[in-house]
C-alpha cells in the first residue's frame, strides 16, 4: 500500500545515524527549553539558524521540528514542581499538578505527563501520515464565523473552570478578557489601553501573565506567615502512576488527544486553547468533579494529551499548505526556504524523503521524549526536597530571565512584577488565576473573529447560523449553556 | 448586625473589581464605539468594563452581607522584596550585566523569606549564577552582556 | 608656563590627528549588535540572520542579531537613537520606519536620528486573487472595483504592513474602494485568501507565488517599479494600468547618528561585499529579497521619499495608530 512504502522510506531516512542524532539533539534541547519558563522553541530556534544553513535540509527540519515538539513536554514540568507554566499550553496542567506535588505526588504526576504526552504525539504524528492534505483543506473551511462560534463556546465552558467561587470566577474571566485586550486592535489599528507606551502596544505578553499570577503569587503565599508553611506536604509515595492512576488517565488522555488534535489544527488556535477546552470538557463530565483542583490526575493527563497533539498537528498547515500559522512555524519555513526547498502543496510528492523522513522522526522523537523524561522523574522530584528558602530565589531568576528572553526588554519586568502584585491580591481574595488566563488567551480571539465575522457579512448577525459548521457550534453552546443553568433553575423553583 | 468591614474578603475583591471596570470603561471613552453590528475598538472594551463593574457590585454587596474575613496573614513584606528584585532584574541587566543582575535578584529575594543566611545567600548566589551563565549565555547563546552594560 | 601652554595647544590638535588612525586601525574591536525591529520569525528577521553571519565574517568580529520586537520596529528604534555612535551598533530598517511617523507619536527623529548607511535589499508583493473571483488583469480589477464600490473584501497581514498599504495606495491612486479585512500576520491572511474569505490579497511575493504557480490563487500584477526576477512573465501594477505605482519592501541598514564617517564608509563596504557573496545573494532571493546595496546619500533620499509618501497615503485613507 503507498502508505507503507511511504513510512518505509521515511523510516529509512529516519534511522541514518546523523538523522537521529539531530533528532536527539532537537527534543533534548526542546526539553530543556520548554522547562525554563519565557524562553521557548521560539527563541531557541531563532539562535540555531545560521547553523541550519550548513546542514543538508533533512536532519535541520528534524532537528527544528525535534525543538518545537521537545518544548511541549518540558512545559509541564515546572507547571507540576512549581506552579509555573514553561510554555502557555502548560499553564492548565498547574492546576491540578502542582496539587499533586504538593501532596507528594509529583513522580505520578510528572510520569502520566510523558506518557500521556507520548501517545498524543504518536497519535497527532500518525494523523498527519494518514490525513495531512485532507486535515489541511478541511481547516480552510473555518472562517471567521466558525472560530466566534468556537471561541462563544469554549467561554460559555468557562464557568466549568472555577472550583470555588461561580461569580468570583467569572470575573476573572472577563478581567482576562480585557488584559488580552491591551495592545494594537487587529480590526482598526488603534492602540487600546496602551498610556502611550509603546511596549503596550503590542499587548502584554503571556509570560509576563503567567509568571506574576502564577509564581510571584505562589511564591508569596508561601511565605506570608511568619510561620513555616510546608508547600510540600505529602510524604513521596512513589515515582510512577498506581495502576489505578493509569485507569483513571486513560480515556482522558484519549479524550485530550482528540481536543488538540482538532484545535491543533486550526490555525491560530493553537496548544493554549486546547488544553483549556479539554480540562472543562473532562471536569464536565466526570463523575466527581470536586476532585478536580485539588490533585486530579485527569487534570493533569488531558491537557498534557491536548497540547502534545496540537503541537503536531499545528504542523499540518505549514506541509501540507505551506502556510505558517504561527512564528516559530514561520521561522521554521524560512530555514526550509533557505535550503532551497519551496514547500507548498506539492511538497509530499516533490520531497517525499523530507516530508516521510520527517514524519518518522517525529515517532522517534516522542519515543525519545519518553526515554529522555521519565528517569529524569526521580531528579526531579529530589529537586523538591530542596530547602524552600534556596528554591523559591532561584525559581524567581529563572522567571526573570525567561521573561527578559521574549522581548530583550526591562519593561517586561516591570510590567510582571506589577502583575505580580495583583495576582497576589487577587489569589489571596480567592479569585482563581485559571479563569483570568483562559479570558486572557480567549479575548483576542473572540472579538477579532466576532467583528471579522461580522465584517464579512456586512452587518448580518444570522451568518452565524446560515454557515453550517458554525451553526453546529452556536447550537453546541446554547445546549451547554441550558446545561449549566437548568439545575440552578430547578433548584430555584423547588426552592419557592 | 453590624456589617464587619474590616479585612472583608469579597467587599475588598468586589471593591477591586468594580475600580477595574470602571477604569476600563472610562479608558475606553475615546474609542470608538461603532455599532452592535458594526463594532468600534471601543466596543468590546466597554461592554466588559461593565461587566466586571456589575460584577464587582455583586461581590461587594455580598461581602458586606456576608462578612467573610480574608484567611491568614496578608505578606505585604515578601511581595515588596520579591517585586523588587524582580524589577531591579530588568533594571540592572541592560545596566550592568548578567552577573551583577543575578547576584542582586538572589539576595533581594532570599530577603523575602523567613530566614536569611548571609553565607548560605552568598554561596547560592554563586552557584545560581554560574548555572545562569553556563545555560543561557554559553548554551542558548543569548547575547547578554556578562559584566558592564551597554549604556 | 609657556611650555604647558604651548603643550595644552598641542594635545587636542595631537589627538585629533591620530583619532582616525586609532579608529581605522582598532575596529571593529569586540562583537557588533545588530538590532532587529522584529520578534524571531518574521522575514525581516530572517534576512538579518542571513545578512549577520557573513558580515560578521568580512568583518572579522561577530555580528549578533538581537530582537526587540514592538510597534513596527518603532520600540527597537527608540532604544537605537540612543545608543553610543561607536560603530557597535547598527540596525535593519523595514517600512514600518518610514510609516510610523505618521501613525504614532514617536520620540525620535525618523531621519535626523540615523545615519543611514545603505538599502540593502528590497522586495515587492504581488497581487493575487483567489481563483473565482473573475478580474485576471488590473484593468479589469479596477472595472470592477468601479461597478461595485465597497463590495469586494480585500485582506492583510495587519495595519500599516505593506500588504495593507499595498492596497490602500491602489486604491488612492484609482479612486476604487474595497472593503479591508485585517488579519494578524502573513499566515491567517494568506489562509484567508486561500479559503476565500477575502478576494484580494497583495502578499509577499516568496510566500505567494508558490500558491499562485500551482493553481490554488492567480497572480495579477507585482507592486515594484520593474518586474521582479522570481516572477519576469508577470507584470507591474504600473505597466498594467496604474502608472507611478511602486511599492517596496525595503531591508535597510544604519546606525545611530553621528556615527563616525569612515566607520560608515567600511560597514558599507563590508555590507555590500556581503550582498554580492554567491551564497548570501541566493539566499535572500530565496526569501524574494533583491539585493540592492546603494550608497548612504541614495538610501537617505530613499527614506525621506518614502516617509512623505506614506504619510499621504496614510492620511487619505484615514488610518489612525492611536
Amino acid at each position: 500500500m503507498d502508505l507503507l512504502s511511504n513510512l518505509a522510506l521515511g523510516f529509512g531516512v529516519a534511522f541514518s545515524l546523523e538523522n537521529l542524532l539531530y533528532c536527539f539533539a532537537g527534543v533534548a534541547l526542546g526539553t530543556l527549553v520548554g522547562v525554563l519558563p519565557g524562553v521557548g522553541p521560539l527563541v531557541t530556534i531563532a539562535m540555531l539558524f545560521p547553523i541550519t544553513f550548513h546542514l543538508p535540509a533533512v536532519p535541520a527540519i528534524i532537528m527544528l521540528a525535534g525543538i518545537f515538539y521537545g518544548a511541549q513536554y518540558g512545559g509541564s514540568t515546572t507547571s507540576i514542581l512549581v506552579n509555573l507554566p514553561g510554555e502557555t499550553a502548560s499553564a492548565v496542567t498547574c492546576i491540578d499538578g502542582y496539587q499533586m506535588a504538593r501532596q507528594g505526588r509529583a513522580g505520578p504526576a510528572l510520569a502520566t505527563a510523558a506518557l500521556a504526552s507520548f501517545f498524543a504525539g504518536c497519535v497527532g504524528t500518525l494523523l498527519i501520515a494518514l490525513a495531512g492534505p485532507t486535515l489541511g483543506e478541511w481547516a480552510l473551511k473555518f472562517g471567521a464565523a466558525e472560530y466566534t462560534a468556537i471561541m462563544l463556546m469554549a467561554l460559555v465552558a468557562s464557568a466549568v473552570m472555577t472550583q470555588g467561587d461561580a461569580v468570583k470566577g467569572f470575573a476573572m474571566v472577563v478581567l482576562g478578557l480585557l488584559i488580552g485586550v491591551v495592545g494594537v486592535d487587529v480590526n482598526s489599528g488603534m492602540a487600546r489601553y496602551s498610556f502611550g507606551i509603546p511596549e503596550l502596544v503590542d499587548g502584554i505578553g503571556f509570560t509576563v501573565v503567567a509568571v506574576g499570577l502564577f509564581a510571584v503569587a505562589e511564591i508569596v503565599l508561601n511565605l506570608e506567615s511568619r510561620q513555616a508553611r510546608e508547600v510540600y506536604t505529602g510524604p513521596v509515595t512513589g515515582l510512577m502512576p498506581t495502576v489505578r492512576d493509569l485507569k483513571d488517565a486513560a480515556w482522558p488522555t484519549v479524550r485530550g488527544t482528540a481536543v488538540g488534535a482538532f484545535f491543533g489544527v486550526l490555525p491560530g488556535a493553537g496548544p493554549a486553547l486546547s488544553s483549556f477546552a479539554t480540562y472543562m470538557l473532562e471536569k464536565k463530565i466526570a463523575r466527581d468533579p470536586s476532585r478536580f483542583g485539588k490533585g486530579a490526575i485527569e487534570g493533569v493527563a488531558a491537557p498534557e494529551a491536548a497540547n502534545n497533539a496540537a503541537a503536531q498537528t499545528a504542523f499540518i498547515p505549514m506541509l501540507t499548505l505551506g502556510i505558517p500559522a504561527t512564528a516559530t512555524m514561520a521561522l521554521m519555513l524560512g530555514a526550509l526556504t533557505l535550503q532551497g526547498v519551496a514547500t507548498g502543496p506539492q511538497v509530499m510528492h516533490e520531497k517525499p524523503d523530507l516530508f516521510w523522513g520527517l514524519i518518522a522522526s517525529m515517532w522517534i522523537g516522542n519515543f525519545l521524549l519518553v526515554i529522555l523524561n521519565l528517569p529524569l522523574v526521580g531528579l526531579w522530584v529530589k529537586l523538591l526536597t530542596v530547602p524552600y528558602r534556596w528554591l523559591f530565589p532561584s525559581i524567581i531568576l529563572f522567571c526573570c530571565i525567561g521573561n527578559f528572553s521574549v522581548s530583550n526588554n526591562p519593561f517586561d519586568l516591570y510590567l510582571c512584577a506589577l502583575i505580580g502584585v495583583l495576582g497576589y491580591v487577587l489569589v489571596k481574595l480567592e479569585c482563581e488565576p485559571a479563569p483570568l488566563l483562559l479570558g486572557y488567551v480567549l479575548g483576542p480571539l473572540l472579538e477579532e473573529n466576532l467583528r471579522r465575522a461580522l465584517l464579512i457579512a456586512r452587518g448580518d448577525p444570522t451568518v452565524f447560523f446560515t454557515r453550517p459548521i458554525s451553526a453546529a457550534f452556536m447550537i453546541a453552546t446554547v445546549v451547554i449553556l441550558v446545561v449549566m443553568v437548568a439545575p440552578a433553575a430547578r433548584g430555584m423553583r423547588r426552592g419557592t | 448586625m453590624k456589617p464587619d468591614l474590616r479585612n472583608n474578603r469579597d467587599l475588598i475583591a468586589g471593591l477591586l473589581f468594580v475600580v477595574l471596570g470602571g477604569l476600563a470603561i472610562i479608558l475606553a471613552r475615546d474609542y470608538p464605539l461603532g455599532t452592535t453590528m458594526r463594532m468600534g475598538p471601543g466596543y468590546f472594551p466597554t461592554v466588559l468594563g461593565g461587566i466586571l463593574l456589575l460584577f464587582g457590585a455583586y461581590v461587594l454587596a455580598r461581602g458586606i452581607r456576608s462578612g467573610e474575613k480574608v484567611k491568614g496573614e496578608w505578606g505585604w513584606r515578601p511581595l515588596a522584596w520579591i517585586t523588587l528584585s524582580i524589577v531591579l532584574f530588568g533594571y540592572l541587566l541592560d545596566r550592568a550585566g548578567l552577573v551583577p543582575a543575578t547576584v542582586v535578584t538572589l539576595f533581594v529575594a532570599a530577603a523575602a523569606g523567613r530566614e536569611f543566611r548571609f553565607k548560605e545567600v552568598l554561596v547560592l548566589a554563586i552557584v545560581m549564577t554560574a548555572f545562569s551563565v553556563a545555560v543561557f549565555s554559553w548554551g542558548l547563546k543569548l547575547p547578554y552582556p556578562l559584566i558592564g552594560g551597554y549604556y | 608656563m609657556q611650555v604647558s601652554f604651548i603643550a595644552r595647544l598641542l594635545a587636542p590638535v595631537l589627538l585629533i590627528a591620530a583619532a582616525p588612525a586609532a579608529l581605522s586601525q582598532t575596529y571593529p574591536a569586540k562583537p557588533i549588535r545588530f538590532i532587529v525591529g522584529f520578534p524571531p520569525g518574521g522575514t525581516n528577521d530572517i534576512v538579518a540572520r542571513v545578512l549577520a553571519p557573513k558580515l560578521g565574517e568580512y568583518l572579522g568580529q561577530q555580528v549578533v542579531v538581537e530582537n526587540r520586537g514592538g510597534a513596527n520596529t518603532a520600540i527597537a528604534s527608540e532604544m537605537f537613537v540612543r545608543l553610543p555612535p561607536d560603530g557597535y551598533t547598527i540596525m535593519l530598517n523595514a517600512p514600518g520606519h518610514a510609516t510610523n511617523p505618521a501613525l504614532l507619536k514617536l520620540n525620535f527623529d525618523s531621519i535626523r536620528d540615523f545615519a543611514f548607511i545603505t538599502l540593502a535589499a528590497e522586495s515587492q508583493n504581488l497581487l493575487v486573487v483567489h481563483p473565482s473571483f473573475p478580474p485576471r488583469t488590473v484593468k479589469e480589477l479596477i472595472a470592477l472595483s468601479k461597478r461595485r464600490p465597497g463590495d469586494i473584501n480585500y485582506g492583510s497581514s495587519g495595519i500599516g504592513t505593506t500588504v495593507h498599504l499595498s492596497a490602500e495606495l491602489f486604491q488612492f491612486m484609482t479612486g476604487t474602494k474595497w472593503v479591508h479585512i485585517a488579519y494578524k500576520g502573513g499566515g491567517p491572511g494568506l489562509i484567508a485568501l486561500l479559503s476565500g474569505e477575502v478576494s484580494l490579497y497583495f502578499g509577499n511575493v516568496p510566500t505567494v507565488i508558490r500558491q499562485a504557480r500551482d493553481g490554488k490563487l492567480r497572480a495579477v500584477a507585482t507592486t515594484g517599479a520593474k518586474r521582479t526576477p522570481a516572477a519576469p512573465d508577470i507584470p507591474t501594477v504600473a505597466e498594467a494600468g496604474v502608472p507611478g505605482y511602486e511599492v517596496s519592501t525595503f531591508y535597510g541598514v544604519s546606525a545611530p547618528a553621528k556615527t563616525p564617517r569612515p566607520i560608515i564608509d567600511r560597514l558599507h563596504a563590508e555590507i555590500v561585499r556581503a550582498l554580492n557573496a554567491p551564497d548570501t545573494r541566493d539566499r535572500l532571493q530565496g526569501l524574494g529579497a533583491d539585493p540592492v546595496g546603494n550608497t548612504p546619500e541614495q538610501y537617505t533620499a530613499f527614506m525621506q521619499n518614502e516617509i512623505a509618501k506614506w504619510g499621504k497615503v496614510i492620511k487619505a485613507a484615514g488610518i489612525r495608530g492611536e
